[in-house]
Parts: C-alpha cells; structure tokens; sequence
C-alpha cells in the first residue's frame, strides 16, 4: 500500500471509530489535540489498524505519534520493515 | 448578624477536625491495623468502613454546626453491591457525602491526595484508585469492579466551575461501556455555591450551604453499543448523555 492508499484507510477507520466527519481529518491533523483521540482511544485504534500491517502491531510504534501523518508513516515503515535485511 | 463570621469559624474548626483526623488515622490507627489484621483484603475492608463512619461523623458535625444543611433522596438505590456511581462534583465535600451513604466504596481520587499527610494514610489503606493513569485507570477500575466492588467516580475530574458547565472526562464513560457496567447517576447541588474551586473555605456563601443528594435509576449502557457500535463511539455517546444529564438535573434539583 502506498502512503496515499494508508492515509485515505486511516480516514475511514477514523471515522469509522470516532464518527469524525472526514472533512475535518488531514495529515497534519493532530490527534489529541484537534482530533480528540486519547491514549484509550488509541489502543482501539491500533486494533483496528492491524490489518492493514497484517502482523502483530507493537504499541511502542505507535509511541511518538503526533499527528495522522506519523501514523501513516509508523503503518508504512511497519508494512515494509519486512524488505529491511534481517539483524545480523 | 453573626451567622458569616460564625460560619468562618465553624468551617476553619471542620477542616482542622477533619486534618487532625486524616493524620491519627495515619498515625494511631493505620499502623496497628497492619500488625493485627494480616490479610489485605481484609484491612482494606476495615480501613474504608473506618472512613465511611468518620465521613458520616463529619457530615453530621458540619450539619450540626450549620456550615450545611443537607437532603437525601433515593439513596438506599447506593446500598446494592457492586455498583458503578457516577456523580456530579460541585464542592469539595462530595467525595465525603458519598462516602458517608456506601459503607464499602472503591473510590477513584486524585492522585494529589496521596501525597498530602492529612490524608495520605487512608486513602493509600483504603486502596483508592489514583486518578492520574489514563489506560491504567481504565483497567484498574475494571478489575475492581469485576471484583464485586462498588467503585465512585466523579467524571469531571475536578470540581465544576461556578458557570455549573460541565465537562466530563472520558474516563468513567470508558469504564462504564468496557466493562458493561450499568452506571448509578448521583446529582449533587449545593445552593449557594461554597468550597467549590476558585472559593477560599474562609470566603462563606452568604448564607448556610444547602446540599441536595439524589441518586437517579440506573442507566443501562448496552443502548449504546447496539448494532456493533464501536467502543470509543459509544462512550463518546454516553459520555455527552450524562454531560447533559448532570448540567440539567443540577439546575433543575437545586431549589
């Protein structure tokens, strides 16, 4: 999935989740603050968001995420860590 | 004519009654009961019967000194087990009034009181859930309870404002809808307004506070997650409900 294809996935969770109008969601959208997500709402989110990743998602990924475009890049690095070289 | 600066001294008597007492517990009475009654459960059950009848003790002085007055209305619907009560937070005292109606209540406090030596000692030996964890309280509050324990929450989090807007945090909704738990309204009015947030104690109302307790029907929060809604959805949901629900019913209870 390109990072188009994540963000607009993210709108309809978002939505979805939180019935916000997907108007009001754009990549610099911050989540506690404008979007009013908390740090429980977050954990329901990342359940949600598993799918899309389509393996076991670590919270701490999730740890620095400010904005819906950090966590677009958080899925985006997640789904291709794979092509990363294995750890020595 | 002599009714405020009597009801100055009578409040400063209260509080200095109540600080002097939060410290013998933590003093006189806390430590023996940790050399003779072993099991924690146990001593946590003592501990919070020992608060609960030091708050009715403390109600029934402050009435008998007529800082307040006070009534109560369905609050034998507080003496079931097991219950989630959610109530409103005008004043400073509403945590005690509750208290003194629930012989054995779980209560979630600011974390602030347990570092404050008046009441330090109780609160940590009556296993008060401290309010500062926001996943973790969830999960607390959860477990206590699943354990049959009745638990006390104030879902504003701090005291309302003299506007009487409310605004309530999401975390007593959160516990309601993921634990399943039918929650027990409880409005508190307190006419005039005293000891509320930007109030000083020594700045009485103009006249003797007038406290009205009532505890309303339960509300049953499986409405909310009908036809797969989802969790956060609905306690923003419930959360808005009792949000209007506390705002109306305290303009409409107060006389």
């Amino acid at each position: 999935m390109t990072k188009d294809q994540l963000f607009l996935k993210c709108v309809e969770i978002l939505h979805e989740t939180f019935d916000l109008p997907t108007e009001r969601i754009k990549p610099e959208s911050r989540l506690y603050e404008e979007l009013d997500i908390d740090s429980i709402d977050a954990v329901d989110l990342i359940v949600r968001m598993k799918p899309m990743v389509g393996k076991r998602l670590q919270p701490e990924a999730f740890k620095a995420v400010r904005t819906v475009q950090d966590v677009v890049d958080a899925l985006h690095m997640l789904i291709h860590s794979d092509a990363a070289p294995p750890p020595p | 004519m002599f009714d405020r600066p009597w009801r100055i001294a009578a409040t400063g008597f209260c509080f200095f009654v109540f600080g002097a007492a939060g410290m013998l517990l933590g003093i006189l009475v806390m430590p023996p009961m940790l050399l003779l009654v072993w099991n924690a459960e146990r001593r946590r059950r003592l501990s919070r019967l020992v608060v609960h009848h030091f708050f009715r003790f403390f109600i029934g002085l402050m009435n008998f000194v007529k800082v307040l007055s006070y009534e109560l209305h369905g609050v034998e619907r507080l003496q079931r087990p097991g219950l989630l009560v959610l109530a409103n937070h005008p004043s400073l005292i509403d945590v005690i009034f509750i208290i003194s109606l629930i012989p054995q209540a779980g209560c979630v406090v600011k974390s602030a009181l347990v570092r404050n030596p008046f009441t330090r000692a109780p609160v940590k030996a009556s296993g008060y859930i401290t309010n500062d964890t926001g996943l973790g309280l969830v999960e607390d509050c959860g477990r206590a309870l699943s354990s049959g324990e009745t638990l006390v929450i104030f879902p504003e989090g701090t005291r309302t404002p003299l506007s009487g807007q409310v605004s309530l945090q999401r975390g007593a909704a959160n516990v309601a809808i993921r634990c399943r738990k039918p929650v027990t309204p409880v409005v508190i009015t307190c006419t005039p307004r005293g000891l509320a947030k930007s109030q000083k104690w020594y700045r009485v109302p103009p006249k003797r506070m007038h406290f009205v307790i009532r505890v309303y029907d339960d509300l049953q929060v499986d409405s909310f997650l009908e036809s797969g809604t989802p969790e956060p959805l609905a306690v923003r949901r419930l959360n808005e409900q009792l949000r209007s629900f506390f705002e109306q019913e305290s303009v409409r209870a107060a006389p």
